[in-house]
């Protein structure tokens, strides 16, 4: 199913490194370094800060030609002596690119070196991932970072009985703030990693620390190894991460569920927390359930049968396409840049008439889109200009999302935020049919 | 001298105007680790080249180069939307093992025979650079076998700052610049060099030159078609507006094809007229230098009420200015004296010795200077120097919104015009209404009953905020 053309044209990922920040950034009092050209970092920061409307700082190493013939040993040292020095973190997560993958250097052992070296560097954890750029899209590079992250940190002691919960893809602010409500109201203990709901939301106040406040503490992510059981959220179709390594190295069981959209997937993870925590689900969310099947129920004939056109990461488009087979939508298009079997064969069993792509790129979805009669988009705002032209609405969900407010604000998880997208579909629709008759 | 210090290494790249020192230090590789604003060689060549609207930019290397530009420049077009696409031959694993040509010859045809772009540009990645495809001779021969220019940018990412990737695109413009004849419709013609047509600026400076009677042959790079380029040699001056990006283009120019340049700025009342007077002034012709005249009295007085009201509302405030380039920052400096406000600080990504001497020698005493920033200084500086304003990129955008200091937007993605006579009255516009807008007098604090402790005042309303605004 990936796309037979060589070139892309206008595409539907990133690179690994991007992933990367998502994760280092939902980390207590941790910096990201590129270990790269200096532009990688920039261009990064330039279009989280887009997104996010936060101030995003990522550090390079700053490769120049010396350091792209001799080796980047150097420059990674001195990168990484400096963030120390500027921003006091606790730890520091290294992503590699793929400038840097090529020249061959190698990363930890260059950090073992730093570690001898630098009297700095005694109170830092440095994690240290793999990420040519070339290797995969920015959603693998989240779930090594993530993987990379656990792997580097965790040690066994005593168990804790907590449960460990995993955010496995790209999630908003508001998204991973309705988790730990949830997880709150629920009362058990848990380590939700990683937490960027504070971190890449600030609040407006009277000080900006160097690094944002917030993000999962570290002694948690050290104890991860010591809970009873693991949850990763949104790693349905995902190769092995952070979970399996627990499940493996350390006999923790693991559930990969996909992210909560929709009624029948939020209910999949009420279900796993009941099984987890013997604690049936709070009231208050049964209630909210409740509002969800209400909601659905009222907007069914306005949705109905609407040929949509879903696109990006790969849980996040799988959950949306769910959650519009429920309401009776019909979604022609299942699209994700990313290439990923487990996802085409989950969208083929969901919707076995759609089109599915993966490793699409814009000028692909175009097309189906145009020979389809769609009505609906749902996806990054990078599906703008193919909305624009074949005048379909689009609904702005996900990563990236340059050109309109609340990308952090947006929720799109658990039954609110299910309730929230069956309202704007809803709308969107209706809206576009009043255009067309006005 | 008083200032902050965040970085061994960075001391000689910071001063204060008065201060008796040595030249600033610019114009070298970032220190890494300190989170510089910069970006690198193909992020330059890229921002220089890319508003060529019937082109076709392909950028040979992995997806994430040309997924973080794809229409990151809001540089307009009147023709083809063909730019704002984003190409790329999506290099994977094998193609760094065993080489990326020869998917870089396909995705040439394949291209080609989809798009039918005026002529492909073929830009090079850090990764390109160390497996060392030979980008040159494929290039040479897709252009032979499709008929159209197929140029090679070396614009691998890791060999320099932006300026080596102005100087990347320069050349490639070199390459396609006299490929084609053309008579200029007027004896007075000129090109527009380093006018990249943001928000449609060029739109608002092109109708008064050719009021004046002037033929436009080419802009470089705004809203430009291949064939304006290559037929840009045929113009008798060239007048330079970014410096940083083509100076080395109207050097290069000015040796080939003996065509002289001047430097000028659309941007600010006096820059502007300066602008069309010295081109009048070029030509040594009488009526050229009434019609401007004429203009000049003419736009002045339509747009000055509106700068005058603007003007009392904003004069004396601190502006801060960080740019990438000398030539934005040194125009922003004579347009905040328009304004009568104080500049304070004013740093650049890329500026060169000469840059600074230009600048230390416009700026008042006390004014901080800053080459290459990053965050940290940034926010001490703006602090230390109580600024009112910031005037960058997204990237210092929301650093200052943090830091409760209005912003304006002068980079390559704003979307309000800012060049010629009403560009100046919007900028006077986007200037008030960010500092003057209530949302910074709001307190951060809540003042709360149980903690009475709390000395921070009440702030009722918006009060002063209540004045008559500025017509449009």
């Amino acid at each position: 199913m990936p796309s037979k053309r060589l070139a892309r044209v206008n595409p539907c990922s990133m690179c690994m490194p991007m992933g990367c920040v998502l994760v280092f950034r939902g980390v207590e009092s941790c910096m990201t370094l590129f270990h790269g050209s200096q532009g990688c970092s920039t261009y990064m920061r330039l279009y989280l800060a887009h997104h996010f409307r936060e101030p995003v700082d990522i550090a390079s190493s700053a490769l120049s030609e010396k350091g792209a013939v001799y080796g980047g040993a150097a420059n990674l040292k001195q990168g990484l002596r400096n963030v120390i020095l500027g921003y006091r973190p606790k730890a520091i997560g290294i992503a590699t690119t793929c400038l840097a993958e090529t020249i061959g250097d190698d990363v930890p052992q260059i950090i073992s070196e730093f570690q001898e070296e630098e009297p700095l560097a005694r109170d830092v954890t440095f994690i240290p991932v793999s990420t040519p750029s070339y290797a995969a899209s920015h959603e693998v590079g989240y779930r090594v970072a993530l993987k990379s992250l656990v792997q580097t940190m965790v040690r066994k002691s005593k168990p804790s009985g907590r449960i460990n919960i995993l955010v496995g893809s790209i999630v908003s602010p508001e998204d991973v703030r309705y988790l730990k409500k949830l997880l709150d109201c629920w009362g058990f203990d848990y380590i939700l990693l990683p937490d960027i709901s504070e971190t890449f939301d600030a609040p407006l106040n009277e000080h900006l620390p160097r690094i944002p406040a917030g993000g999962t503490p570290l002694d948690d992510i050290r104890d991860l190894a010591s809970s009873k059981a693991t949850v990763t959220i949104g790693g349905l179709v995902q190769e092995p991460g952070a979970g399996y390594f627990l499940e493996k190295e350390f006999e923790i069981p693991h559930r990969p569920l996909p992210l909560p959209i929709g009624l029948d997937l939020c209910d999949r993870l009420a279900a796993s927390l009941e099984e987890l925590t013997g604690d049936p689900m709070p009231e208050y969310y049964e209630r909210e359930r409740g509002r969800l099947l209400d909601t659905m129920v009222d907007a069914h004939k306005v949705v109905a049968e609407a040929r949509t056109a879903v696109f990006g990461d790969t849980e996040m488009v799988l959950g949306i396409a769910r959650l519009m087979t429920e309401l009776g939508m019909r979604p022609q298009i299942i699209a994700t840049g990313a290439i990923n079997r487990a996802f085409a064969e989950a969208a083929l069993q969901m919707v076995p008439s759609s089109r599915i792509i993966t490793g699409a790129d814009f000028s692909e979805i175009a097309e189906e889109i145009m020979a389809r009669d769609i009505e609906l988009m749902v996806g990054p705002f990078t599906g703008r200009q193919t909305a624009r032209k074949t005048k379909i609405p689009l609904l702005r969900v996900g990563l990236p999302n340059h050109d309109r407010f609340g990308a952090s604000h947006q929720l799109l998880l658990g039954y609110e935020g299910s309730m929230r997208l069956v309202e704007c579909m809803a709308n969107s629709l209706i809206e576009s049919k009043e255009r067309r008759y006005a | 001298m008083s200032t902050i210090k965040i970085f061994e290494g960075r001391e000689g790249h910071i001063q204060q105007k008065g201060d008796d020192c040595l030249p600033i230090s610019c114009n070298n590789d970032s220190l890494a680790g300190v989170v510089s604003q910069r970006a690198c060689v193909y992020s330059g060549a890229r921002v220089v080249l890319n508003p060529l609207t019937d082109a076709l930019h392909l950028v040979h290397g992995p997806i994430g180069c040309a997924a973080y530009t794809w229409d990151i420049r809001g540089a307009a077009s009147s023709g083809s939307d063909l730019y704002r696409n984003s190409f790329s031959t999506d290099m994977k694993e094998l193609d760094v093992v065993f080489g990326g040509e020869r998917k870089l010859a396909a995705a040439l045809r394949e291209l080609a025979d989809r798009f039918h772009p005026q002529a492909i540009f073929v830009y090079s990645t850090c990764i390109v650079g160390i497996i060392g495809d030979d980008i040159e001779t494929i290039c040479k021969r897709a252009a032979m076998e499709l008929g159209i220019p197929v140029v090679p940018v070396k614009s691998e990412g890791f060999r320099g700052n932006k300026n080596e990737g102005y100087k990347a695109a320069c050349n490639s413009l070199l390459g396609l610049i006299g490929t084609c004849d053309y008579t200029p419709k007027s004896r007075y013609s000129v090109n527009l060099l380093g006018e990249y047509n943001v928000a449609g600026d060029v739109w608002h400076v092109m109708p008064l030159l050719e009021e004046m009677g002037i033929d436009v042959v080419a802009t470089l790079t705004g809203d430009a078609r291949v064939a304006d380029i290559q037929r840009a040699h045929t113009a008798k001056l060239n007048l330079v507006q970014c410096s940083g990006s083509m100076t080395y283009l109207a050097k290069k120019m000015e040796e080939r094809y003996g065509i002289p340049y001047r430097r000028i700025s659309f941007f600010g009342l006096r820059e502007m007229a300066s602008a069309l007077r010295t081109t009048a002034d070029f030509f040594e012709s009488r009526q050229l230098k009434e019609k401007a005249e004429q203009i000049i009295l003419r736009e002045t007085a339509r747009v000055m009420p509106q700068i005058e009201c603007h003007r009392s509302r904003v004069s004396g405030k601190k502006a801060a200015i960080y740019m990438g380039g000398a030539a934005k920052a040194i125009s922003l400096v004579r347009a905040f004296q328009e304004l009568g406000m104080d500049v304070v600080i004013i740093g650049t990504q890329t500026g060169d010795r000469d840059d600074y001497q230009r600048i230390g020698y416009i700026v008042k005493d006390g004014t901080l200077i800053i080459d290459d920033a990053n965050p940290l200084e940034l926010k001490e500086l703006l602090l230390k120097q109580s600024a009112d304003l910031l005037v960058a990129g997204v990237k210092e955008r929301f650093l200052a919104y943090k830091l409760g200091i209005a912003f304006c937007d002068f980079n390559h993605d704003r979307t309000i015009n800012f060049e010629g006579f009403q560009g100046m009255a919007n900028f006077a516009r986007e200037i008030d209404i960010t500092i003057n807008s209530p949302v910074w007098r709001l307190s951060v604090k809540r003042q709360s009953p149980i903690n009475s402790r709390s000395d921070l005042t009440v702030d009722m309303g918006v009060g002063d905020a209540i004045k008559e605004t500025c017509q449009g």
